[in-house]
C-alpha cells in the first residue's frame, strides 16, 4: 500500500534516466472503482506533464514511466487527488463535520504478466498517524510506541463509504451517519472496498450489460464471486458463467450446492455447457489431501524486521517457506507477500505496506486441475485454501500438486 | 410611504441579525492586555500617544472587514482555508503558533482578571479559578446567542472607562486636539509604546476570530453590507474607548507624573485624583476586559483546531458533538489558569513572548488574507478592490514593520 503523502514530490524520470520533475497530484476517476489513471508532473518553468498511468513502469524511490510517453488532459469525471480529495473537510450524510483528510490510501497491484501497474484509491486516512506522516515522523513515533509494547496504526475509512460524485462540488460526503462509521484498519482497506461494490454491483446489476458484468466479477476476489453467485437467479447466473473464463467459471460452480449448480448449467448455452461438464467431470480430484498446514502467518502490523526474526525462530522445521501470510484480527486472509517483497522491506515496515491484499486462493471443493493453472497463470508456487468465512485452512503448493499429477500417470 | 417603512424596517432587521461578531472582536481587541498597555502608555506619556488613535481605528476595520466578507463569502474560516489550500504541514506550523500565542495572551487576561479582582479585595486562590470554571462552564451548556448576550454585557462594562474619564476632569479640548496634531516629538522610545498598542488592537487572533465567529452565526452575502457597517463601527466604538482610558490615565497620572506598569496599579493610582469611585469603575472595567479576553480569545483557539483538523466545534452544538472544541477550550484556559496563578511568574516576560510570537505571525496571517481575498474561486465577485488592496498591503506592511520594531525595542529595552 502506498501514501499520497509518500509519493507527492517524488522525483519523476524515464525509462533512460531523462528527469521530467516532481510527482505535484494524482488524477483518478471519480467512480466506485476509483483507478488512478494520469500522474501530474511539475517540470519547473511553468511545465506541468499529465501523463496517463499506462506509462507508470516503477514507483521506488523514484518514479519511473516509459520513454515514449505521451501527455493528456484530463476528461469528465476525473478528478485531482490533492485537489479535490486531500485536506477537505469529511461530513456524513446528515452535514456534520467529521474530520478531514489526512492523507489518501493508494493500493499498487501489478496486473498483467508485462507487469503494468494499477493503482487504486483504497480509503483516506482519517488518523493522526495520517497528520505525523506529512512530517516523516509517523515510523518515529510508531517505533516509539512499540517500545512501550503497543502498536498504533493509523485509521481509514474506506472509499466505499465515500460518495464520489459529490466530489466535483468539493466536499467529501459520506454515505452513512457518523455513528454508523466503521474507521477500518489498513489491512481491511481493500476487501472493504469489494464489500461494497458488489452491494453496487448487485444493485446495478439489470443496468449492466452482460459483459461487463462478467468483466467485473472476473476481476473480484474468489470468495466475493461466490457469493454473489448465490444471490444470482439460475437465469443470470448461467448467462454469465458462458460468459466467464472456464476455469473461473468451474472453481465457482463447485462452491455451490449440487442442486444449485445443475440449475445453473440448466440454463447455459449447449456449446459451453459441453466444455463446462468436460472440465467438471476432470475435476474428480479434491484438493483436500494435498493441503499442508506448514505455513507462516503475521499480524498485519507485524514489522518487517520481526517477521524475518520469527521466521528464523519458528520455521527451521518447515520443508519449504516462500510466502507470509496476513491474518487480521477475526483471523480472516488479508494479505499475502513473497519473500523478496520481506527482503525488500526496510526494518520497520509493517506488513500492511508491503503485501498484496488480493490474494489468490483456493477452496476445498477447487480441483487439482484447475489450481494447477491458478499457479501457473498468476506464476505463484503456493495458494492457501480458505473456507466461507476468509479463514485460512492451508496452503497447497506446486511440489504437491505435481507430485499427485504424476502419480495419475504411473 | 408604507413601502419606505417595509424597507425600513427589513433593513433594521438585518442589521440587528448581523450585529455581534464586528463589535465583539473589536472589543475584545482591548482586553486586560490591551488596557494594560493602554495605562501603561498613557500614563508614560499622556494625550501625546492619542496620535495613533485614528491610524489603529483604520487598520483594524481594514483587516476586520476582509476577514469577515471572506468568512461569508466562502463559509469557510481562516484555518479552514488554511488547511485547504495549504496542506497539514503548514496547518500544524500555524496551529502551533497561535495555539502559543493565545495562550499568552489568555495568561494576561486571567492576570487582568486577577488584578483586578484583588482590587476589589477578592483574591486569589479561589476567586480567579471559580470565574474560569463558571466562564467555561457557561460557553459548553449556553448556545450561540446566550453567549453573544453575555458578551455584549461584558463589553457594556467598558462604558466605566467612559465615567472615569469625566471623573478625572481632563482637559477636553485639548484631548481632542491630541488625535489630530502630534504633541511633542516622536523619540525611539515612544514608537516603541505606539507599537505596544497597536500590537494589542490589531491581532493574530483577531483575524481568526472574526472569520469563525462570523461563520458560526452563518451570516450570508445578503448581510455584507450591514456586516461591514458594523464591523466599521465596532473599530471606532472601541478606538472611542480607548480614547476615554488614555484620557482617564493621561488627565490623572501623567500630568502628576506617575509611572505605572499595569491597569490595575492604573486603577488604584488615579483614585487620589479622580476619586475612588473612578479608581472602582476602572477596576470593573479591567475585570470585564479580562473574562471577555478569556472568552474570546479561548475560543479562537478552539474554533481554529476544530477547522484545521475538521472537527465539530460550533457554540450551537452540544459538548457531546463538539468534543473536542470544547476540549480545546479547557486546555487553553486551564493551562493558562495554572501559569497565571502560579507564583513567581513573569508577566513581562510572558507578554514579551507573545508580542514577539504575534509579530511573528501577523505578516504570515496578512499573506494568507491577501491570497485568499484576491482568489477569484472562493471569493467569486467578492474580491478585494484596488483601494482594499491597497489599504491591506499597506495595513500589512506597517503591522509588520511595527511588529519588528516592537520586538526589537523589548530586546533592546527602549
Amino acid at each position: 500500500m502506498l501514501y499520497f503523502s509518500q509519493l507527492q514530490g517524488k522525483r519523476v524520470a524515464t525509462e533512460n534516466r531523462t528527469r521530467l520533475g516532481r510527482l505535484t497530484d494524482l488524477v483518478f476517476l471519480a467512480a466506485t472503482q476509483p483507478m488512478v489513471t494520469k500522474l501530474v508532473v511539475d517540470g519547473g518553468r511553468n511545465h506541468r506533464y499529465i501523463i496517463p498511468i499506462l506509462y507508470l513502469k516503477k514507483i521506488n524511490s523514484k518514479i519511473t514511466v516509459a520513454d515514449g510517453f505521451g501527455i493528456e488532459s484530463l476528461s469528465e469525471n476525473e478528478l485531482y487527488i490533492r485537489k479535490n480529495i486531500l485536506d477537505q473537510q469529511i461530513i456524513d450524510i446528515k452535514g456534520n463535520k467529521v474530520v478531514r483528510v489526512n492523507d489518501v490510501a493508494i493500493q499498487d497491484k501489478i496486473v498483467s504478466l508485462a507487469g503494468a501497474l494499477t493503482l487504486m484509491i483504497a480509503g483516506v486516512d482519517v488518523g493522526i498517524i495520517g497528520i505525523l506522516r506529512w512530517f516523516g515522523i509517523d515510523e518515529t513515533f510508531g517505533r516509539l510506541f512499540r517500545l512501550l509494547g503497543k502498536t498504533v496504526t493509523s485509521r481509514f475509512l474506506s472509499w466505499a463509504d465515500i460518495q464520489p460524485l459529490a466530489l466535483a462540488r468539493g466536499t467529501v460526503v459520506l454515505k452513512k451517519e457518523e455513528k454508523k462509521l466503521s474507521r477500518l484498519l489498513p489491512e481491511d482497506l481493500a476487501d472493504h472496498l469489494e464489500t461494497m461494490s458488489i452491494r453496487n454491483i448487485t444493485r446495478v446489476l439489470d443496468l449492466m450489460e452482460e459483459k461487463l458484468a462478467a468483466e467485473v466479477i472476473e476481476s473480484l476476489n474468489v470468495t466475493y464471486q461466490q457469493n454473489l453467485f448465490k444471490l444470482f437467479t439460475p437465469e443470470r447466473a448461467g448467462k454469465l458463467i458462458a460468459r466467464m473464463d472456464p476455469d473461473e467459471a468451474v472453481d465457482i460452480l463447485l462452491t455451490l450446492t449440487e442442486k444449485r449448480r445443475d440449475a445453473i448449467l440448466k440454463t447455459v448455452p449447449p456449446q459451453k455447457l459441453l466444455e463446462l461438464s468436460s472440465l467438471l467431470s476432470l475435476a474428480k480430484t479434491p484438493i483436500g489431501g494435498l493441503i499442508t498446514s506448514e505455513f507462516f502467518t503475521a499480524s498485519p502490523e507485524e514489522t518487517a524486521l520481526a517477521i524475518r526474526r520469527r521466521i528464523g525462530r519458528e520455521t527451521g522445521e518447515f520443508s519449504a517457506l516462500s510466502y507470509i501470510f496476513a491474518i487480521n484480527r477475526e483471523g480472516q486472509l488479508v494479505g499475502a507477500a513473497n519473500l523478496h517483497e520481506l527482503l525488500l522491506a526496510a526494518a520497520d515496515t509493517p506488513l500492511y505496506r508491503f503485501m498484496t491484499p488480493s490474494v489468490v486462493v483456493l477452496h476445498l471443493t477447487t480441483p487439482v486441475e484447475i489450481a494447477i493453472k491458478r499457479m501457473l497463470k498468476y506464476k505463484i508456487e503456493a495458494l492457501p485454501v480458505i473456507d466461507d468465512k476468509k479463514n485460512m485452512l492451508g496452503l497447497v503448493t506446486f511440489d504437491d500438486l505435481a507430485e499427485s499429477m504424476l502419480e495419475k500417470f504411473v | 410611504m408604507r413601502d419606505w417603512i417595509k424597507k425600513w424596517r427589513k433593513r433594521i432587521i438585518l442589521a440587528l441579525a448581523i450585529v455581534g461578531p464586528g463589535l465583539i472582536t473589536a472589543f475584545a481587541d482591548n482586553d486586560a492586555a490591551g488596557i494594560a498597555t493602554y495605562s501603561v502608555a498613557a500614563a508614560t506619556f499622556g494625550y501625546q500617544i492619542l496620535i495613533i488613535i485614528l491610524p489603529i481605528t483604520v487598520l483594524l476595520a481594514v483587516t476586520q472587514e476582509i476577514g469577515a466578507r471572506i468568512a461569508i463569502v466562502a463559509e469557510k474560516g481562516f484555518a479552514d482555508l488554511i488547511r485547504e489550500r495549504h496542506g497539514v504541514r503548514v496547518a500544524i506550523s500555524m496551529y502551533g503558533l497561535l495555539f502559543f500565542v493565545n495562550l499568552a495572551v489568555v495568561v494576561q487576561d486571567v492576570s487582568g482578571m486577577k488584578a483586578a479582582l484583588a482590587l476589589f479585595g477578592l483574591n486569589p486562590p479561589i476567586f480567579p479559578p471559580a470565574i474560569i470554571v463558571a466562564l467555561y462552564l457557561f460557553v459548553v451548556i449556553a448556545r450561540y446567542n446566550m453567549i453573544e448576550r453575555f458578551l455584549f454585557v461584558l463589553i457594556a462594562f467598558y462604558v466605566t472607562y467612559i465615567a472615569s474619564a469625566w471623573l478625572a476632569n481632563p482637559n477636553w479640548q485639548e484631548a481632542a486636539g491630541a488625535l489630530i496634531l502630534p504633541k511633542g516629538p516622536i523619540t525611539p522610545r515612544f514608537l516603541y509604546v505606539a507599537i505596544a498598542v497597536l500590537g494589542t488592537t490589531v491581532t493574530a487572533w483577531g483575524q481568526f476570530f472574526i472569520n469563525s465567529y462570523v461563520k458560526d452565526k452563518r451570516l450570508t452575502t445578503e448581510h455584507l453590507k450591514y456586516n461591514r457597517a458594523e464591523i466599521y463601527t465596532g473599530a471606532v466604538l472601541t478606538n472611542t474607548l480607548c480614547f476615554f482610558i488614555i484620557v482617564a490615565v493621561g488627565a490623572t497620572l501623567f500630568a502628576n507624573r506617575i509611572a505605572v506598569t499595569d491597569a490595575a496599579q492604573a486603577a488604584l493610582a488615579i483614585r487620589p485624583f479622580a476619586g475612588d469611585f473612578a479608581g472602582l469603575l476602572f477596576g470593573m472595567g479591567l475585570l470585564g476586559a479580562g473574562m471577555l479576553g478569556c472568552v474570546v480569545v479561548a475560543l479562537t483557539t478552539a474554533y481554529a483546531f476544530s477547522e484545521f483538523f475538521g472537527y465539530s466545534g460550533s457554540l450551537d452544538e452540544n459538548f457531546r458533538k463538539s468534543r473536542l472544541f470544547y476540549a480545546t477550550l479547557l486546555v487553553q484556559l486551564g493551562v493558562a489558569m495554572g501559569i497565571a496563578l502560579m507564583p513567581g511568574v513573569s508577566l513581562f516576560t510572558i507578554t514579551l513572548i507573545a508580542n514577539f510570537v504575534n509579530g511573528m505571525i501577523l505578516p504570515i496571517i496578512f499573506y494568507f488574507l491577501y491570497q485568499f481575498a484576491n482568489n477569484a474561486t472562493i471569493m467569486g465577485s467578492y474580491v478585494n478592490n484596488k483601494v482594499q488592496n491597497a489599504l491591506l498591503i499597506g495595513s500589512a506592511l506597517i503591522i509588520t514593520l511595527a511588529s519588528l520594531v516592537g520586538v526589537a525595542g523589548q530586546l533592546l529595552g527602549w
